[in-house]
């Protein structure tokens, strides 16, 4: 186990940051697309929770589906 | 009339920024290109920890080579990739036609070829860029983490793929063209990779020359550097079927009638 | 000169025929009207005209001076429009204009110019996805006529609209008359004789009535007096009842209505009568039926 905490803490952070800020980017645009749109197809509160916290599938769930193309 | 193509080209290129595509898709594809390398490279350092402890314990999973993660970076391609282009994309021409804004740009003097062909385009090049971008950031992340292989075949095997990706998109343009409903345009196309996919793993010599091949010989790239016999077959019968799968729905997409009522 | 002529021009599907034979032969440089019912055929035989549906008979001629590709000089607004609602209305109709063939600078200045026509030039740089109805019909027109086609072709340009839009979109009609030859579609007789110089009335598939307005109203029109006077018009009556001009007289008292054969006559008769005259007319109103009578007929 404590070899596990230990690795964790080794993380080479610069090496994952680049994972971390893409991620970021892509919730975040999907988000403002969200909120930005009056209509979502499904509720939009269940789209914005989706975006937040499904990681990296929940943005791209959004742009398939829950946007709106019109 | 060439500038009428572009015209159509324009209008495609900035839909997909207006509605993030351009922005998405590459993003997609290059986290799936970082994750693969580093992801294989925290493991390889967690089971050598682990190995390293008991004196003399052999290890069962030698650290992956460089062939074998840009292996699995295809793999996520050809899994979650698709998955999203062929989602994406598989509205490109059955919305326009469900909707019913087609009729408005087909009753203008526009030609069926350029109509068709610039969304191809279009379709190809954010396609073949995500791949590019998402495979560059996995090669380099390979090279730097856990081991170099030639550029060459590096580059062989990424052109092959590229061929592959082709061949899945033009699918997803024609049966867009040609169905009535977005659902079969993806089920049709993705069944039919993973078809092709399915036989040549199990039934290769069944498969030879033809494009289900193609993701295994960019994987004997990467690992060999050379490709078994067969391969320039399957290069010239996928660039032939992609050809004729154009043609065809061009010529079939000029017969059909687009005019219904949409209210 | 006759802009299309269409010969025997049938559509079938599967079976079911929705246009029968019909020949129609649209004038230039004026309005006409295809007036009918809901399934009368309509919209299948502006789909033909504009090449977005493919006859199964017949044949359609475009006027010889306009030759190649028939929809360069066809503008075409569909009963239900339907945009890129990612664009706003400025880059629609600069992309219609383009994809008919303008250069950059021209669409760009033409596309202002209709916008401004069709009344949309604030609302131009607005995303398409937040027009109203009324907007998007004018919008439809707008992108119709952006590259000076020969003919427009309005499928119900004023069905799905309220009064006011109905009203503005007519208003509009009547104006682009002056620029290009109009085609429209309607169920409504008024929309097709308010605006409309030649009248094709379908029911069925068929072309039932044909004609120029005027000759239409001359035909099937009567002509209507109305007279009231001071003193009872009963005696008068009798004296004209032998008229070949008159074909029916409806009496109350001092007012009656006549129904005659010939407006011209009549008018010169009735106002030169001596009697009539005697009886201190109040009032005299010469009337014309409208078309609906014939148009009830025909649509039974
Ligand atoms: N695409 C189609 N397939 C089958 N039947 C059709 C089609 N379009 C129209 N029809 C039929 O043809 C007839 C005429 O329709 P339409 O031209 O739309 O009439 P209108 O525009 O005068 O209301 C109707 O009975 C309609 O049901
Ligand atoms: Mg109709």
């Amino acid at each position: 186990m404590n070899e596990i905490i230990e690795s964790f803490q080794e993380v080479n952070w610069p090496l994952i940051a680049p994972i971390l800020i893409l991620s970021l980017v892509l919730m975040i645009v999907a988000l403002i697309d969200c909120i930005k749109h009056d209509k979502t197809n499904g509720p939009q509160w269940i789209w914005i929770l989706v975006i937040v916290f499904v990681n990296f599938f929940g943005p791209i769930l959004y742009f398939l589906f829950g946007r709106r193309n019109d | 009339m060439r500038s009428q193509w572009i015209i159509l080209f324009k209008k495609e290129f900035r839909e997909s920024i207006r509605n993030f595509k351009w922005l998405w898709i590459p993003t997609v594809f290059v986290l799936l290109g970082l994750m693969q390398p580093i992801t294989s490279y925290y493991i390889a350092d967690i089971l050598e920890q682990f190995g390293g402890l008991p004196e003399g314990t052999v290890m069962e999973l030698p650290p992956p080579s460089g062939a074998e993660v840009l292996t699995g970076t295809l793999g996520q391609f050809s899994q979650i990739g698709f998955l999203v282009l062929v989602l994406a994309f598989m509205g490109t021409v059955v919305t326009e036609k469900n909707q019913g804004t087609l009729i408005m740009v087909l009753v203008k003097p526009v030609s069926y070829v350029n109509y068709l062909t610039a969304k191809w385009v279009h379709l190809l090049i954010l396609s073949l860029t995500s791949f590019v971008l998402g495979f560059v950031m996995s090669v380099y992340y390979t090279f730097l983490l856990i081991d170099t292989i030639p550029i060459s075949q590096v580059v062989n095997g990424a052109l092959v793929y590229a061929l592959w990706i082709t061949f899945v998109m033009t699918i997803v343009l024609c049966l867009s063209a040609l169905l009535n409903s977005t659902a079969f345009v993806a089920f049709a196309t993705l069944g039919t990779a993973i078809l092709f996919s399915i036989f040549s793993l199990y039934a290769p010599d069944l498969m030879k020359g033809t494009p289900g091949m193609l993701a295994t010989y960019s994987q004997q790239f990467f690992y060999l550097g050379e490709v078994e016999s067969g391969f320039w077959i399957s290069i010239f019968v996928t660039l032939g079927l992609i050809l004729a799968m154009m043609i065809a729905t061009i010529f079939l997409f000029n017969k059909k009638e687009f005019a219904k009522d949409v209210q | 000169m006759h802009l299309i002529e269409t010969i025997g021009l049938t559509k079938k599907f599967n079976g079911t025929v929705a246009v029968k034979g019909i020949n129609l032969s649209i004038r230039e440089g004026i309005c006409t009207a295809l007036l009918g019912p809901n399934g009368a055929g309509k919209t299948t035989t502006l789909n033909m005209l504009t090449g977005l549906m493919n006859p199964t008979e017949g044949s359609i001629d475009f006027h010889e001076d306009y030759s190649g590709d028939r929809r360069k000089y066809l503008g075409y607004l569909p009963q239900y429009p339907k945009f890129f609602g990612w664009m706003s209305g400025l880059e629609y109709v600069v992309f219609a204009a383009e994809l008919a063939g303008l250069s950059k600078e021209a669409a760009k200045s033409r596309a202002k110019e209709m916008l401004e026509l069709v009344g949309l030039a604030e609302g131009g740089n607005k995303k398409v996805s937040g027009f109203s109805g009324g907007m998007k019909q004018r919008l439809g027109i707008a992108q119709a006529l952006v590259h000076e086609p020969k003919l427009i072709i309005l499928d119900e340009p004023v069905s799905a609209l309220d009064p006011i839009g109905r009203r503005e979109v007519l208003e509009l009609m009547k104006q682009l008359k002056t620029r290009t030859s109009i085609l429209f579609s309607t169920h409504v007789l008024h929309d097709a004789e308010e605006v409309s110089d030649d009248i094709f009335i379908m029911k069925k598939g068929e072309i039932v009535v044909e004609g120029s307005l005027v000759k239409l109203q001359n035909t099937y029109q009567q002509p209507t007096f109305f007279i009231e006077t001071e003193m009872e018009m009963a005696n008068w009556l009798e004296t004209i009842k032998q008229k070949e001009w008159l074909r029916h007289v409806k009496v109350d008292k001092n007012k009656a209505t006549l129904t005659v054969e010939n407006l011209q006559t009549a008018r010169t008769e009735l106002l030169s009568d001596k009697t009539l005259q005697e009886l201190k007319l109040i009032k005299f109103e010469v009337a014309k039926t409208s078309l609906e009578d014939l148009f009830m007929k025909v649509m039974k």
